[in-house]
């Protein structure tokens, strides 16, 4: 059997994403021996876009002229394109000051000093076509893993529509906003992490996105009940996807 | 006439960097790196949020340092609020920042800066030619990453480090189950250390860059940073000390020293600036004493490897006190809201790292200072490049590159945190 041709990219982001899949330290050896990773900066050399890939994987969000020419040129070599962990699908912690002028951002940082142009931090789909995406800051290596499994048996990762809180209750663990109090997002985010965060006692900060088909009205008025507004609360998802607005002018 | 050659992303470096070869009838007679990252603006995106949300954003400045990030500006906000934290939190966090040194230091060694000296593209060539080392080397990555899971709660973007405190305490059996681990990789660090000594490739004699370091016993974290040339500064005075400005070639801000410098920050300034060591890390340590005491940056590499096996050791050594003492579960500390600012410096993997807040009587972030090693390394690249142009005028434009790219990557730069 031919061995699928993988690209790894990083836009702008912190490449936690593409460091998780060197983190299944594990595995990384056979996962060399089944796939072909021709194009992964961050790991190997040289860099350098050949023919065509049947996955691409695409970190961060998509900010700079040169981000958006190395997404454009990945897309139309690869078969599929997949919007890897919350950068790249929702714009993430990067896009969290989209709501203010670019330029006062920039002002506050660099001063009056000349610096290169920029772009405004926006997720992979609203460039090009996006085949699945993995959620997550950082997505769960086994998440990776099944996804890179799905690949070799080509098909597409599952996209989940559960929220954070059936993986709590899953795992049996007390609700953190209920009995403790908390400002606990898993009521809005999307699961599939195992509840990771509320396991060990910390409140769900929503790093995994928005849930599908969320009932915001009525997560808000339970929020409101606990002692949390609605802007506390979409201010605190904005941190993960900035384009959160639902109920907030209503 | 000259030409310019962009080599347009170098590839084993975390984030965006090109290299520009100037060229004169086929011999470089100019290098620059140049960090091209989009500006990713962290200290402006804090500004007007709560104090208590700081630590979760900036750690997600980079993944390979996120727990020296998130602990940085845990203690950073602490310190603005006058919090105290337990002395069991206080060895958690050092025990995750060991972790976070042993995945990075082995990451940089076996994944990314090995395969210039084996002749191969990256990992699937050092398995073909060394699949023992290999093996080894990333067991000993995958310990540093349990340590940052056990205690952090996920190896990027630890969470279970809380403002005051911890989220859970980790049990006394996966602690116990880490130390005996830690315990057995010691040999294999050591092992590592003779295999990046003994690596044949070397580059041409470069200048030696004083170096800069936190003074900070083992902690990794302090209140002073000191140079091997004699200036010492406390935290209060150390962002205007090192003065960042913009040279307009780069996205990162470049680090003036008050008009001194350039400086060298990481592994090897740190070896050089006495940093106490643990037993077999001290015996490597003077063993290849001559090859890293007033070594020029290309002696990095086998200065990382040192303190690999000191982290393994370190945090060995951290989990026995941890557990001499007793766990106990604890609640976080609950900071007084007030005006406050603080400065903490400590050492990432890659070097001397700042983190500065002030807060208005709500909490809430008025104005926020990051400055990180691969931005202060800077300078002393560029000089290092520039004597390798000097140092190679026979090379083909080929040759220097090989060599070039080698050198940018004995710093190891991480271009994320620099451009944060």
């Amino acid at each position: 059997m031919k061995r699928p041709r993988l690209a790894i990219a990083g836009l702008s982001g912190c490449s936690g994403c593409q460091l998780a899949l060197l983190n299944c330290e594990a595995e990384l050896s056979l996962l060399l021996e089944q796939v072909e990773c021709q194009f992964f900066p961050l790991a190997i050399s040289p860099v350098e876009l050949t023919g065509r890939y049947d996955l691409a994987l695409v970190e961060g969000c998509c900010t700079s002229r040169h981000d958006t020419f190395l997404l454009r040129e990945l897309r139309k070599r690869s078969s599929r394109l997949i919007a890897l962990g919350t950068c790249a699908a929702w714009g993430g912690v990067a896009a969290m000051g989209n709501d203010r002028p670019r330029s006062r951002l920039r002002r506050q940082v660099y001063g009056n000093q000349p610096i290169p142009a920029d772009g405004v931090p926006r997720p992979v789909s609203t460039v090009v076509t996006v085949d699945a995406t993995v959620h997550g800051c950082p997505p769960e290596p086994a998440e990776l893993l099944a996804l890179l499994a799905d690949l070799l048996h080509d098909t597409l990762p599952l996209q989940r529509s559960f929220p954070v809180c059936c993986d709590c209750r899953m795992r049996e663990n007390l609700c953190l906003l209920q009995e403790r109090g908390m400002l606990c997002l898993g009521l809005l985010t999307a699961g599939g992490c195992d509840a990771r965060c509320p396991s060990l006692g910390v409140p769900c900060e929503g790093c995994r996105g928005p849930v599908p088909e969320a009932n915001v009205t009525e997560a808000l008025t339970i929020y409101r009940q606990k002692g949390f507004d609605a802007p506390t609360v979409l201010g605190r998802l904005r941190r993960f996807c900035p384009e959160w607005q639902y109920g907030s002018g209503a | 006439m000259a030409v310019v050659r962009n080599i347009d992303q170098i590839a084993r470096v975390e984030g965006h960097g090109r290299l520009r070869l100037v060229q004169r009838q086929g011999r470089v007679i100019e290098a620059r790196f140049e960090l091209y990252e989009s500006l990713r603006l962290f200290e402006a995106l804090v500004v007007g949020r709560c104090f208590d949300e700081i630590p979760a954003i900036v750690c997600r400045i980079c993944s390979i340092c996120s727990t020296i990030h998130k602990v940085a500006a845990l203690q950073t906000v602490e310190a603005a609020l006058g919090v105290t934290v337990s002395p069991q939190t206080a060895l958690l966090r050092q025990l995750a920042v060991q972790g976070g040194q042993i995945e990075s230091h082995a990451l940089h060694l076996f994944c990314l800066a090995l395969p210039d000296y084996l002749d191969c593209g990256g990992l699937a060539g050092l398995a073909r030619k060394i699949p023992h080392e290999l093996t080894q080397g990333l067991a000993i990555k995958a310990l540093g990453n349990q340590i940052q899971e056990q205690v952090g709660g996920r190896a990027i973007h630890p969470f279970n480090l809380l403002l005051g405190g911890m989220g859970t305490v980790p049990t006394r059996d996966r602690l116990q189950r880490l130390a005996d681990d830690l315990r057995a990789a010691i040999a294999a660090a050591g092992a590592s250390i003779a295999l990046i000594a003994g690596l044949d490739g070397a580059l041409p004699p470069l200048p030696v860059v004083p170096g800069c370091a936190v003074d900070c016993a083992s902690s990794l974290v302090g209140t002073h940073l000191a140079t091997t040339d004699g200036v010492r500064i406390g935290a209060d005075d150390a962002y205007d000390w090192l003065d960042e400005q913009l040279t307009g070639t780069s996205t990162a801000k470049v680090s003036n020293f008050g008009g001194k410098g350039p400086y060298l920050v990481g592994p090897l300034a740190r070896l050089n600036l006495n940093a106490p060591l643990e037993p077999a890390a001290k015996a490597a340590f003077r063993h290849h004493r001559s090859a890293l005491i007033a070594a020029s940056p290309a002696g990095s590499n086998l200065a990382r490897t040192i303190e690999l096996l000191q982290a393994v050791e370190r945090a060995g050594r951290l989990i026995d006190e941890l557990l001499q003492n007793g766990l106990h579960p604890e609640q976080p500390v609950s900071p007084q809201v007030a005006s406050g600012s603080a400065t903490v410096l400590c050492e990432a993997p890659r070097g001397l790292l700042l983190h500065q807040y002030r807060f208005d009587a709500d909490g809430r972030c008025t104005a926020a200072q990051v400055v990180t090693p691969t931005a202060i390394n800077q300078r002393a690249l560029k000089l290092s490049l520039a004597a390798l142009v000097d140092r190679l005028p026979a090379a083909t434009a080929d040759e220097f590159r090989l060599q070039a790219e080698r050198l940018v990557r004995c710093f190891d730069p991480c271009i994320s945190c620099a451009v944060h």
